[in-house]
């Protein structure tokens, strides 16, 4: 035994456990920020990545024009159709803007604030693993990114939050993920719960809003927002829309099932939070 | 063989491994089938454990791991050593019980896949973060999406074995 195993590579065995510690301790004392390995592997492939990313968006949108015309005029059409729409909403929008601000102005009320510090960023892989949904961002510490920034697309709908940093990349735990736990609020009717991400509903594309309170009558197609308490994430950010509300197995609290209004599947572009500054 | 041959050889390993790490980390995640996406490294170890035997295999699994461990999100480090353990014993179970053949590679591919998924599992099961059922949506469709990769595995480094495997450059 003591001879196959020479012959067979005990030797480089040892080794492989002793990296394996190496690699564990590393990662469990780094929190989140990249490993040194993790870092220099990853910024080394920073550009294979870029480019096959760039490439495979390159031949989606050539497959999307050529197989997929018609599909895309009639998205057109309806998207003109919805611009018309939002058009006229915004005029109202800003009617009822200009009146709320002179009623501010006249019972001397605080203004309102809401700025963000964005930072672009192209999405360059997406979730390798099936056990867990993972962005991979073309941004890292040297564009002032952190772990715990919140991650938005062009429309403001959370995506996730910066999980892992390195120099020039940083990966991001999508809101479908079963770390998720961000705090919740119905729009309707101001319910607040925790949004949680859970590996059966990771599986749909979807999270549950958990712990709402009793009397929260919530039907299909509310919309929820971040709640913002803690004051670790922006509060009003769209997250999604409930699709159903049930009753856990012990019977004691209920959930709503959340149907994200971001499509992580195509995402190319996203926008990170830097620094925020909210007064309600 | 010189040392100049043995860094010939698994150079023109490494330069097989490329396209498949590419394919694994960047290309197929972006279109997975029934939910998910294949994973083609521990495939890349079992061929050449089954070609090159339990040494070769040993030193092969330790550097996929380590790949797998450092350009993949997540890392906890347990795959290196995973990895290169399986290298061991596939590579010895090839060369004592089966043989050097497609057959051999695809039983072993398919050993060390189902040990992979069954202590993922279990350690899912273990923290409790979700039920045998839903774990096993994910897991069969997994396995047999990966097993479905072997031969395109197995023909590409079948075919580097055969200009340098073994004692070749010798």
């Amino acid at each position: 035994m003591k001879d196959f195993l020479r012959q067979n590579g005990i030797l480089l065995l040892v080794i492989a456990f002793l990296l394996s510690i190496l690699i564990g301790a590393l990662s469990f004392v780094m929190g989140g920020q990249a490993d040194p390995l993790s870092n220099i592997v990853n910024t080394v492939t920073a550009p294979v990545r870029g480019g096959i990313a760039a490439a495979a968006d390159w031949a989606e949108g050539v497959y999307a024009y050529v197989f997929r015309y018609g599909e895309m005029e009639q998205e057109l059409t309806d998207l003109r159709a919805q611009v018309r729409e939002l058009e006229e909403k915004v005029r109202q929008g800003e009617e009822a803007s200009r009146e709320n601000e002179q009623l501010r102005e006249l019972l001397e009320l605080k203004e309102r604030r809401r700025s963000f510090k964005l930072e672009t960023a192209k999405v360059t892989a997406r979730s390798n693993y099936n056990w867990e949904s993972i962005l991979t961002l073309s941004k890292g510490t040297k564009d002032g990114i952190e772990a715990g920034d919140c991650v938005i697309t062009e429309t403001g709908v959370l995506v996730g939050v910066v999980d892992q940093v390195g120099i020039n990349w940083s990966t991001v735990s999508t809101i479908i993920n079963t770390d998720t736990e961000i705090g919740g609020i119905v729009t309707r009717t101001f319910s607040a719960g925790v949004l949680e991400g859970e590996f059966s509903l990771m599986n749909q594309g979807k999270l549950k809003l958990n712990y709402l309170p009793e009397g929260a009558q919530l039907v299909s197609g509310d919309e929820v927002l971040t709640s913002g308490r803690g004051d670790m994430f922006p509060s009003g950010l769209p997250v999604g829309h409930v699709e159903g509300v049930f009753t856990d197995p012990s019977g004691q609290t209920r959930y709503a099932v959340i149907q994200p209004s971001v499509a992580l599947d195509s995402l190319i572009e996203v926008f990170v939070i830097k620094d925020f500054d909210i007064a309600e | 063989m010189t040392r100049r041959d043995f860094i010939h050889k698994w150079l023109v390993y490494a330069l097989g491994l490329l396209p498949v790490w590419l394919l694994d980390a960047y290309i197929l995640p972006r279109y997975p089938l029934w939910g998910v996406a294949p994973m083609l490294l521990p495939l890349t170890v079992a061929a050449v454990a089954v070609l090159e035997g339990a040494y070769s295999g040993t030193g092969f699994g330790m550097a996929v791991g380590l790949l797998w461990e450092l350009a993949y999100p997540g890392g906890f480090g347990g795959l290196v050593f995973y990895l290169a353990l399986s290298g061991m014993a596939m590579g010895s179970v090839a060369q004592y019980a089966l043989s050097q053949s497609f057959p051999g590679c695809l039983i072993c591919s398919a050993g060390v896949l189902g040990l992979l998924d069954c202590l993922r599992v279990v350690r899912m099961l273990f923290i409790n973060a979700a039920g045998l059922a839903d774990l096993l949506q994910v897991t069969i469709p997994e396995f047999l999406w990966s097993l479905a990769w072997t031969p395109l595995v197995w023909l590409l480094f079948r075919a580097i074995y055969n200009r340098v495997g073994g004692t070749r450059l010798a």
